[in-house]
């Protein structure tokens, strides 16, 4: 606990573990999709495999600095919310950086991923990337707005800004924060598959409309990066959300139990649904969603 | 330590194996062949226990599927997808047109021989193949990435210069770059 | 009922003959007209169909190679969704140079008819917009859908063909085998040997 050697080794086992859990998670949800579909589906460490493959792919495309920088953008920004996540309750190595007012910054940092992307899929010049990024900062208004509205009802209700303190509110009452502030808890629920971008949410990567959209130009190292940090960023945000409502986990079993069932929910939605088009799902998510967080935040006002 | 011929050769089992279980196919389903990749990838057949998986863009794709013929019209296209693909690529041609033009071929507008066109790693036969001869193509094209042998790329880029001679001499008027890469 | 059908067809064919220059005709079986006209006669035959009879359905448009007699045949095949009758039009063009007029302000659908045979055929329609190029992609020959071009030649000039096929027989060949009966003047005069 004491020393910026264990910070930094802290740091490295963080991001180790969330691209591991992450990839894994990925292939359990194609597997999973597979089973529902009645096939035998991919083995489950396929992603690594893909990742793998993908990092000894040559590439011969040049778009300029922009192209090249968006994936490392978007892998850094990864790692970076995944610093300011405490992925345990108290431990050596998991509880990161973590100071006084990160909510309001974890809600920057968590869309700048994506604005690297556009930023990158800008420059390719690809048309499908540009409508798929145009869909994509849509999608965002609208999940966006559910999201923000849920945590700010906790933070008015607990008049505290930090994840770590909302986690000391859980460990200190006992009860969960999706019980003791449910109306919260159904907005971000609801809002989270926008997150994720499964069914019926893929508007943004549509491959049978839109030659997967903002990525379509980026293949080889590039893509390889952009699954990588996918992956490390679902782990982000389901830590996250086990973090603020299901009262955090004490070890890692716990931890990859809690977000797997949570991780469940957008997949077996995804497995049952088509796609939404982009103007259904900003209707989506400016209806129920963004009615519970008005009801979370009249609930935590009064 | 590094450069030397025995770490190459464990670098190189390692590359292969990534490659071989995890092929992004890219399907050009202009001809009839296309009906055959649904039932290929779906439930029945399911391909992508063999890590095999559907591409949306030539950029992300390693393996181009040309199911059936391809007329002079669809080269052009086709030869285009192909030089937007990267390194290491493969080729299938699928179906007798690709072959020797099937029934197809003594028309006046599609190719007969593909791979004096582009480089065919696998060939699938059958006028259509079923989905499991689509597969055993599959895992002869798995077992020619193992062993190293499925090169067609290479042999692409040292033979350019034959092969653009064959490509513009069916396509008379040639508008777009010599090379797309 | 079936005089009724019949009686239908034959007012068809009755109304024609009185109203333009109609070379031949018949009523090949019931639900089947079919008349044979000048090409100047095509756009009054095909507007009073659509007009008084109800043809008002444009089904087809193709052409027929007659060689033999140095004429196109094109047939316009219209149909009659009340009476369900098929009333086909024919006219014949001359090979070289052949004009006919463009219908498309009637249907506008036989646009695409048109230049199909345009490109495959080589035959004129007056005042017919579009691009010249419709499906082939810089052909520089004869139209490839007559019949005085010869496809096997052109592929083996133009394509590669794989070894182990040159000992396909031509269909032509293989049916005067099996059957033992005589090929008919045209078609020996365009076989490929």
């Amino acid at each position: 606990m004491e020393g910026i050697g264990y910070k930094i080794l802290g740091a490295v086992l963080t991001t180790i573990l969330a691209f591991v859990v992450g990839m894994f998670y990925g292939g359990f949800s194609r597997k999973i999709t597979a089973r529902i579909q009645n096939r035998v589906g991919p083995p489950v460490w396929q992603n690594f495999l893909d990742v793998l493959k993908l990092l000894f792919k040559k590439t011969s495309v040049r778009y300029g600095f922009m192209h090249h920088i968006a994936p490392l953008w978007m892998i850094s920004m990864s790692i970076t919310t995944l610093m300011f996540v405490p992925v345990l309750n108290d431990g050596l190595f998991f509880t990161n950086l973590n100071f006084s007012g990160d909510i309001i910054f974890l809600l920057y940092i968590m869309v700048m991923g994506s604005l690297g992307m556009a930023l990158g899929a800008g420059s390719t010049g690809n048309p499908n990337s540009a409508i798929g990024v145009s869909r994509g900062l849509t999608q965002m208004v609208g999940f966006e707005i559910p999201w923000v509205m849920a945590l700010v009802a906790l933070m008015i209700q607990y008049k505290t800004t930090s994840v770590t303190g909302l986690m000391e509110v859980q460990s200190q009452s006992g009860t969960w924060l999706m019980f003791s502030s449910p109306f919260a808890f159904i907005a971000a629920l609801l809002a989270m598959p926008g997150m994720f971008r499964y069914s019926p949410f893929d508007i943004v990567g549509a491959p049978s409309e839109l030659a997967s959209g903002p990525i379509s130009e980026f293949g080889g190292k590039y893509l390889s990066t952009m699954m990588t940090s996918g992956s490390i960023f679902a782990f982000v945000k389901l830590t996250l959300y086990v973090d603020i409502f299901m009262g955090g986990a004490s070890n890692l079993i716990v931890l990859v139990l809690k977000t797997f069932t949570l991780y469940m929910y957008p997949v077996l939605w995804g497995t049952v649904s088509a796609r939404f088009r982009t103007e259904q799902s900003v209707r989506y998510f400016w209806g129920w969603p963004t009615f519970f967080g008005f009801i979370a935040l009249i609930y935590a006002a009064f | 330590m590094y450069n030397d011929k025995e770490s190459q050769k464990i670098v190189d089992i390692i590359q292969n194996y990534a490659r071989k279980h995890s092929l992004f196919i890219l399907a050009y389903g202009t001809g009839c062949g296309a009906i055959e990749i649904p039932p290929t990838m779906t439930s029945r057949y399911d391909a992508e226990r063999f890590g095999i998986r559907g591409s949306a863009t030539p950029r992300q794709a390693d393996v181009l599927l040309i199911t059936g013929y391809l007329a002079t019209k669809s080269l052009k296209r086709v030869i285009k997808v192909y030089e937007q693909m990267q390194d290491p690529k493969y080729v299938i041609g699928f179906g007798s047109c690709t072959i020797n033009g099937g029934m197809y071929w003594d028309s006046y507008n599609t190719i007969n021989v593909l791979d004096k066109y582009l480089p065919v790693d696998v060939y699938i036969n059958g006028c259509m193949p079923r989905p499991e001869a689509v597969i055993a193509g599959f895992v002869k094209l798995q077992k020619l990435i193992q062993q190293g042998k499925a090169d067609g790329w290479d042999i692409y880029k040292k033979n350019i210069d034959e092969y653009k001679a064959n490509q513009k001499k069916i396509i008379t008027n040639w508008v777009m770059p010599d090379f797309n890469f | 009922m079936s005089e009724n059908i019949l009686s239908k067809e034959q007012l068809l064919l009755d109304l024609l003959k009185k109203k333009f220059i109609i070379n031949e005709s018949s009523i090949k079986r019931a639900k089947r007209v079919e008349v044979k006209v000048d090409p100047k006669e095509i756009i009054p035959v095909l507007l009073y169909a659509k007009e008084n009879s109800r043809y008002i359905s444009f089904a087809h448009m193709s052409c027929v190679d007659w060689i033999e007699d140095g004429e196109f045949e094109v047939v316009y095949i219209l149909w009659n969704p009340e009476d369900k009758i098929n009333f086909f039009v024919k006219t014949r063009v001359s090979r070289d140079n052949g004009v006919l007029p463009n219908i498309d302000f009637i249907w506008r659908q036989a646009n695409t008819y048109e230049r199909e045979i345009r490109e495959m055929f080589g035959i004129q329609f007056e005042g017919l917009i579009g691009r010249q190029e419709f499906i082939l992609e810089d052909w520089e020959h004869m139209p490839p859908m007559r019949r005085d071009f010869d496809t096997a030649e052109f592929v083996k000039k133009t394509y590669f063909n794989r070894p182990g096929r040159e000992d396909a027989k031509d269909v032509r060949e293989f049916v005067q085998e099996r059957t033992d009966e005589e090929l008919p003047d045209f078609a020996k005069k365009y076989s490929r040997d």
